[in-house]
């Protein structure tokens, strides 16, 4: 199986399930306590149906949208995800250029391996940065400094890693970061040599923007779950949001908004948007997915703030039902990590080449010119 | 498979089930007839989502209720099972000083392997004894007395074993207390060799609250079903409870209530708490998961007693689902039986643990700090 027999996530996740040891595979696709969220994240998009509209002239649709202050070419962009280079030795490298390629958004986590300054160096695409708040404040002041001096576009701060989920998957391979050889791990690691390869003999693994500020930045064996609980302050509050939106001044989203109540504070501290999501199903199981909540936050806030919609997407009508329902955007983290993993950046191309093509292909199946024809008229729910 | 790698619910099952005779392990395990409503205790949580709040500021998460008239640390406790020195040798003992550890609540059953004075002398903690109303009037006045004596602080009658449930796995395992051994279940045993070692040498198995009166108490072999279909009164009524309620003197509840018009009565006759409950569907199968039904006997009756849900919990996230609804406390069976199977006291801290964790992790991804921040608001059913 090679990249050119990837036709979908599904794919993808296979491929990528080959190239990597079983506890990184399993940290990507796992999700928290017994992953019924994760599983409805997708699943949610099946209980409502598309209705197209025919004969409607459509031409060559139109797929350009503006989220944080910047014209997109495609609904559709790369989640903040954590750790790159364990998936692929050029870590955010390749999913920054893959993005900017395919004129989108790369969004730069604050646990990335390459720093600000070096992404900023590579590409001029649309950037999006992906804050925590520490509890050592001075590292998320620095964090803010630094990316507006490398010209990021948007900043979007993460409100629901609070606390870490629990992610048993992890327990039970033992996944720790940087990866910590164990009895159990170690036969998976000697059997993909090619990954093992590649970690060791590129640069040293990091987490690059915290690295000269916490000392679990570099080498201590800690598991993610272990960094969460120990860095991010439990304390933050609206007060802390607010001063990050006023300090960086510039296109601003609370990431991980589920109650309509919340989307409604956020326009109030000055957000300019807002990223429903519930973390890929990884924290709070149980909790309600992205798409059965967007219509509710899109009803009372869509017309005050851009809404994106963050998980559970695998497909390009997926991407078509959620701006129906109300959303600007949409964006996914592990769809593109497993095509990070099973390619670099010739695989986050090829995924965002076969995605745009889907929302491309369904947009004239609907009878739809651009993106604002998609509105609740084209949808019905079962049920 | 050892202890230390249980993380959840799934993987005591597991080594329970590595550990136990099977007649044994299906006793626990199993449920009534096709074992529906076993499965929709659970599975009705995932019929409803949770909707969190952020920036709330968590760092301090209380876990602490109060029922019946006694705070105890975690919202949920170990619900009153029978027979609990089948599964481990140590029995109520076990789960008494487990409980006792994390502050919360258990039950001793009337058909308990270790006598409430003993429990009493070495547990401080909140006691709830469960009773089942014999036709045998001396033996219900000595329960009742004896718990009295014994300081526990709720007596809770079961109302939901008139007759025995059709428990089919336990005719196929020939389960019966004592274990008798069978050409069918001698293999089971002989292959969980420490489970025979243990059982013949610590202690002989006697269930202390009955065997003054009924020959099952010791030596007799008998199923479950059979003990309720043919010591239990079958004609109890509400004259009944209430008579008892009021012998009693304290905290009552009724265990096994599911209609609305039930927890009304159960309010008039003087009781200070229910437990919604279908007995771990292993009585009347079809009937409602007392998730399902939590909210209309909240609505009825929440502000007058203490409603509490008991059956189908696996999770913290199904708690707080519960507890949203406005159940004052979780409890179940299962949620600590096959810990106790599984490594005895040991067993039953890590699975109590592990379920505080999960509490105090999912209360602040909720954003919520104390237990009665949880509301319907927290809820979208699907």
């Amino acid at each position: 199986m090679s990249l050119k027999n990837c036709y979908n996530f599904s794919d993808f996740r296979n491929l990528a399930k080959k190239k990597l040891p079983s506890p990184i595979f399993h940290y990507i696709d796992g999700g928290s306590d017994d992953e019924i969220t994760l599983k409805r994240n997708t699943s949610a998009f099946d209980d409502c149906d598309l209705i197209p509209n025919i004969l409607t002239s459509v031409g060559k649709p139109d797929l350009s949208t503006t989220v944080f202050g910047r014209k997109i070419d495609m609904p559709i962009f790369l989640s903040p995800t954590a750790m790159q280079r364990l998936y692929h030795p050029d870590g955010d490298k390749a999913s920054a250029k893959a993005a900017a390629k395919y004129g989108t958004f790369y969004s730069m986590s604050t646990m990335a391996n390459n720093t600000i300054e070096e992404i900023a160096n590579i590409s001029s695409g649309p950037k999006l940065f992906q804050l925590y708040v520490h509890k050592d404040k001075s590292i998320t002041d620095d964090l803010i400094d630094r990316c507006k001096r490398s010209n990021f576009d948007g900043m979007c701060l993460t409100v629901d890693t609070l606390v870490a989920g629990n992610r048993e998957r992890d327990h039970r391979t033992g996944f720790t970061t940087p990866p910590k050889l164990t009895v159990n791990s170690l036969v998976s690691f000697a059997m993909r040599p090619k990954w093992v390869f590649n970690y060791f003999t590129n640069k040293k693994f990091e987490l690059s923007n915290v690295v000269k500020k916490t000392e679990k930045g570099t080498n201590i064996a800690k598991s993610v779950i272990d960094y969460i609980n120990e860095q991010y302050d439990p304390a933050m509050n609206w007060k802390d949001a607010e001063y990050c939106v006023k300090k960086w001044g510039g296109p601003f989203a609370l990431k991980g908004i589920m109650s309509v109540e919340d989307a409604k504070r956020a326009i109030d501290i000055g957000c300019t948007a807002i990223m429903i999501s519930n973390h890929g199903g990884r924290q709070l199981d149980g909790s309600r997915s992205p798409f059965d909540q967007v219509k509710a936050i899109s009803d009372a806030v869509g017309d005050k703030l851009e809404i994106i919609l963050d998980g559970g997407i695998r497909r390009g009508t997926h991407v078509l039902k959620a701006i129906s329902a109300g959303a600007k955007a949409c964006s996914f983290g592990k769809m593109f990590l497993f095509s990070l993993s099973a390619g670099g950046q010739q695989g986050v191309e090829h995924l965002l080449k076969i995605m745009h093509d889907e929302i491309y292909r369904n947009m004239v199946l609907m009878g739809c010119k651009n993106l604002k024809e998609l509105n609740s008229s084209k949808l019905i729910y079962r049920n | 498979m050892k202890l230390k790698d249980c993380h959840n619910f799934n993987d005591f099952r597991k080594l329970a089930m590595k550990k136990l005779p099977s007649p044994i392990f299906h006793y626990i395990d199993g449920a009534a007839d096709d074992e529906i409503t076993y499965g929709r205790n659970t599975s009705a949580f995932n019929d409803v989502d949770l909707v969190p709040n952020v920036l709330r500021g968590v760092e301090h998460v209380d876990l602490s209720t109060t029922i019946f008239g006694k705070k105890i640390d975690l919202p949920f406790y170990c619900s009153p099972t029978a027979l609990q020195r089948l599964f481990h040798y140590d029995g109520e003992r076990a789960v008494g000083k487990a409980a006792k550890k994390f502050n919360t609540m258990f039950g001793v059953s009337a058909l308990a392997t270790v006598s409430v004075e003993e429990i009493s002398s070495i547990i401080d903690t909140p006691k709830m004894f469960q009773f089942y109303f014999h036709k045998d009037r001396g033996l219900n006045d000595s329960c009742l007395e004896r718990a009295k004596a014994a300081k526990f602080d709720v007596m809770a009658l079961t109302v939901d074993t008139i007759t025995g449930g059709n428990r089919e796995r336990d005719l196929r395992t020939g389960f019966t207390s004592p274990p008798k051994l069978t050409l069918s279940s001698l293999f089971s045993f002989a292959t969980k060799p420490m489970w025979g070692i243990n059982y013949l040498t610590k202690g002989k198995f006697e269930l202390p609250h009955l065997q003054d009166y009924v020959k099952e108490g010791t030596s007799t072999n008998t199923s479950i079903g059979n003990y309720f279909s043919t010591m239990l009164d079958q004609s109890m009524n509400w004259k009944d409870a209430e008579k008892l309620c009021a012998q009693w003197g304290g905290h009552f509840a009724l265990k096994g209530v599911m209609s609305v018009e039930d927890a009304k009565k159960a309010v008039d006759i003087g009781c200070t708490g229910i437990m919604v409950s279908n007995h771990g569907g292993r009585q009347l199968d079809g009937s409602r998961s007392p998730f399902d039904q939590l909210a209309e006997i909240v609505d009825a009756v929440g502000d007058k007693l203490d409603v509490i849900c008991e059956g189908g919990f696996q999770r913290g996230t199904h708690m707080l689902k519960a507890l949203s609804l406005g159940a004052k406390a979780c409890a179940g069976g299962r949620l600590y039986l096959y810990a106790l199977a599984a490594a005895g006291q040991a067993g039953v801290e890590r699975a109590l643990a592990q379920y505080k964790a999960e509490l105090q992790r999912d209360m602040k991804l909720m954003g919520c700090t104390k237990i009665s921040e949880l509301n319907r608001n927290n809820l979208r059913f699907r």
